[in-house]
């Protein structure tokens, strides 16, 4: 899928987090801000990217503002702010999980 | 464990969110919905009546309003004028970072509805802890007084990656911002005596659109204009630089810092992040003879760009003297007015043919008051040449 | 049989309380896509409440959905999702008629089959919240093997029938008529929530009539009210130890093959022992009243 516009999903609350993506030509770049970053920050972004490498986002700038949520929660927020960045969507539930 | 419930809808029972009281055990209902300023006058006065009582003035741009009740009583707001968040503020009594939290989330999902996604906000240097843990970021801070923040980390940053890839190096290299609107033979003078200065100069033309004549407009005139003058660079405006986020006239309870404080933020911008980023050494100013404001932003860039106020390096600022037509000094002001009154043969005595052919073709004015432009043209024709 | 006295409700686009919900232990959660959630999140909701169902922490807790009526553009998007990620019952909100129960039925199947899902294993149950609902609560109540329960919302319903909330005797014939509706279809009622959160007394005073109505349990938008909840609904010593007797008396029948049990002389039926157990399994889960 194909990002083509700016996207925002989740909240800046407590055990959620704030994703905001954008389309870009070349590659994907993820920029993670946590409060949590150095005990979890690889673990975040590798969520992170594979979430996105399940729907096959291969260009976008995803910026991230983490504030201690479960690997689940990432994975909803990141999927839906895609959803609203797409023209359309095409994945499967079973791909999601 | 307190609640908050939530609406954009105020008919509907909405979401629950967390809340903390004082005591931090109070469990409320809270409605969130947005406003217009302009329609709703009732929602206008509580929120007037909330900023009072949290130190903080009304600013008459904000077009939209995030406001959360609890029990039929105001107690949060966050307001949108165009991309920069203002007037925030929660009831006292219920500072409390949940509420803090889910106040600018709804301000930051408001302003992605309304089309903006890079927002700027200003405060004081004391919430800039709380406003980072909001996804906002320091761009620059008047110490004591107040900061900018952008709500991306990469912002700035990208910015200046790509400014530096136009970086050319040399022991003088000049930088003039320009709103040029429109393009004057004066602007043409300055152009060619800071060029002549320097080993390479930077031309920026101001991005936003709040003058009378178009931001394409105005650069398509600067890039004419400036033709054949060697070791330029001609550079789009940004948000960064002379905009409405960097501009923006931040109201204190102390009005005496307004004026300083709203110059000194762009300047610092410049000189902490644009001009390290190009190698600029010198900012070029045409002296400014009619307006006191523009006067004064001069002698600002003296102290904000020069003295010992900021770790980048200084800064020197040149201010050229105005070119002058039939003894009165060019000026942009000088056209616009001239404009409003139909006077084509004396324009084209203070500016180049493509300018005044692109204003006969598409600026003629029939209305007189057109020339004086809105209020936003007002604080971007004081800070460019 | 499951005990369901505590349904909590959790606004689906909240991720905090998805988190940390089940720490409240209450009977069933109930993840909310439809009123708790504004327009702007009907769909980050959705994907929050599929993570979310298929966290281990809900494995060993009854999970409830209640999705958006399948007449908005949500309702069916929050089906697909939901039936898929495992929820063990769909809360259809207001239910007006039989004809809505077999709607979703079909739909749920469809989904079933479509994700090979066993067919029948996705239960639900049906939301009264209207005039309607509470005339066709016997038929809404009947309508599905897939139901496990009705619950009355009250906050539609007392609109619906041009009234406000009160002290419940604007509640009176509904509750009858949706306990009734479910004791006949030999499925589980539930009561409205309680919404003044820092009224303690009120709340207790409600739980106090609808135990002794016979509701199975309420609908809960505190976990600080589950704790008050379990507790009204548990038995008293004598009550438990009563029951302690009168199950050991049923079992030592079965086990002479007796038609008839007695204790102290009495003769106890099943609708007694059945009740017994009732009373035990609450205190099994939740202790002796304090």
């Amino acid at each position: 899928m194909k990002i083509v516009r700016e996207a925002l999903a989740g909240t800046l609350e407590s055990s959620d987090l704030m994703v905001r993506i954008a389309p870009r030509e070349e590659g994907l770049e993820v920029v993670l801000q946590s409060e949590v970053i150095h005990q979890f920050g690889t673990q975040i972004e590798a969520v992170v990217r594979e979430t996105l490498a399940k729907l096959a986002i291969v260009d976008g700038l995803v910026v991230i503002e983490d504030k201690g949520a479960l690997d689940c929660v990432i994975r909803a927020r990141v999927q839906t702010a895609v959803q609203r960045a797409v023209d359309e969507w095409t994945a499967e539930w079973s791909a999601l999980s | 464990m307190p609640y908050v419930k939530c609406s954009n809808d105020f008919r509907r029972i909405g979401h629950y969110v967390r809340a903390t009281s004082k005591d931090g055990n109070m469990t409320e209902e809270i409605i969130s919905y947005a406003i217009d300023p302009a329609l709703q006058s009732d929602e206008r006065d509580e929120v007037c009546a909330l900023l009072a009582r949290s130190g903080l003035d009304y600013e008459q741009g904000v077009e939209a309003f995030v406001v959360f009740r609890r029990a039929r009583r105001l107690i949060a707001c966050a307001g949108l004028e165009k991309n920069v968040v203002k007037c925030t503020a929660i009831d006292p009594e219920l500072r409390g970072e949940a509420l803090g939290l889910r106040l600018l989330t709804e301000v930051v999902h408001l302003a992605h509805e309304r089309g903006h996604s890079h927002l700027f906000l200003y405060t004081k240097p004391e919430n800039v802890d709380f406003f980072r843990s909001c996804g906002f970021y320091p761009l620059a801070e008047v110490p004591g007084y107040v900061t900018l923040m952008e709500n991306t980390p990469i912002g700035i940053r990208s910015y200046c990656d790509g400014l530096r890839r136009l970086r050319h190096d040399g022991a003088v290299i000049g930088a003039i911002v320009m709103n040029a609107n429109p393009f004057t033979r004066g602007h043409r003078y300055l152009v060619d005596r800071a060029a002549a200065a320097c080993d390479h100069l930077h031309v920026f033309v101001v991005a936003e659109d709040a003058s009378l004549i178009s931001y394409r407009d105005r650069f398509a005139l600067v890039k004419s204009g400036i033709e054949g003058i060697p070791h330029l660079t001609l550079h789009p405006g940004s948000e960064y630089m002379v905009s409405r986020a960097t501009f923006s006239a931040y109201f204190f309870k102390e009005k005496g810092v307004v004026g300083d404080c709203f110059t000194a933020i762009d300047l610092l911008l410049f000189r902490n992040w644009i001009a390290p980023a190009l190698g600029i050494t010198h900012r070029f100013v045409g002296t400014e003879p009619f307006c006191r404001t523009t006067h004064k932003y001069n002698a600002d860039m003296q102290h904000w760009l020069r003295e010992d106020v900021s770790p980048a390096p200084a800064i020197a600022v040149v201010e050229i003297p105005r070119v002058v037509h039939d003894e009165v000094p060019i000026s942009a002001s000088e056209v616009r007015r001239l404009l409003a009154t139909g006077d084509f043969a004396r324009i084209g005595g203070l500016v180049p043919p493509a300018t005044l052919a692109l204003l006969m073709a598409k600026y003629r004015q029939d209305r007189p008051s057109a020339a004086r432009g809105g209020p936003g043209e007002a604080a971007v024709n004081r800070a460019s040449a | 049989m499951k005990l369901r006295r505590s349904m909590l409700f959790l606004p689906g686009s909240n991720a905090a309380m998805l988190s940390t919900a089940f720490v409240y232990r209450p009977d069933s959660i109930m993840f909310d896509l439809e009123d708790a959630v504004s327009l702007r999140e009907k769909d980050s909701a959705r994907m929050l409440v599929f993570h979310a169902l298929q966290m281990p922490i809900y494995r060993d807790i009854e999970t409830v959905v209640r999705i958006n009526p399948l007449s908005t553009p949500f309702g069916m998007k929050d089906l697909e999702a939901v039936v898929r990620a495992g929820a063990d019952v769909i809360r259809l909100p207001k239910t007006d008629t039989a004809a809505d129960v077999h709607a979703l039925e079909a739909e749920v199947e469809r989904i079933e089959r479509e994700c090979g899902r066993e067919v029948g294993s996705t239960k639900l149950m049906a939301a009264i919240e209207s005039a309607s609902g509470v005339v066709n609560a016997l038929a809404i109540a009947t309508s599905s093997k897939r139901l496990i329960g009705i619950a009355l919302a009250g906050f539609d319903y007392v609109m619906d029938m041009q009234t406000e909330r009160g002290d419940g005797t604007e509640l009176f014939y509904a509750r009858c008529a949706v306990l009734h509706a479910a004791r006949y279809a030999k499925i589980d009622a539930f009561d409205v929530v309680f919404g003044d959160l820092n009224d303690e007394a009120g709340f207790l005073k409600e739980v106090d009539l609808i135990k002794r109505l016979g509701f199975n349990g309420k609908s809960l938008i505190n976990p600080r009210q589950i704790e008050l909840l379990h507790n009204a609904f548990a038995p008293t010593e004598e009550e438990v130890d009563y029951a302690r007797r009168v199950v050991a008396a049923a079992a030592a029948g079965e086990r002479q093959g007796l038609g008839v049990v007695s204790l102290n002389g009495k003769m106890i039926d099943a609708p007694v022992i059945d009740h017994a157990r009732v009373v035990l399994r609450r205190a099994e889960a939740s202790g002796v009243r304090k």
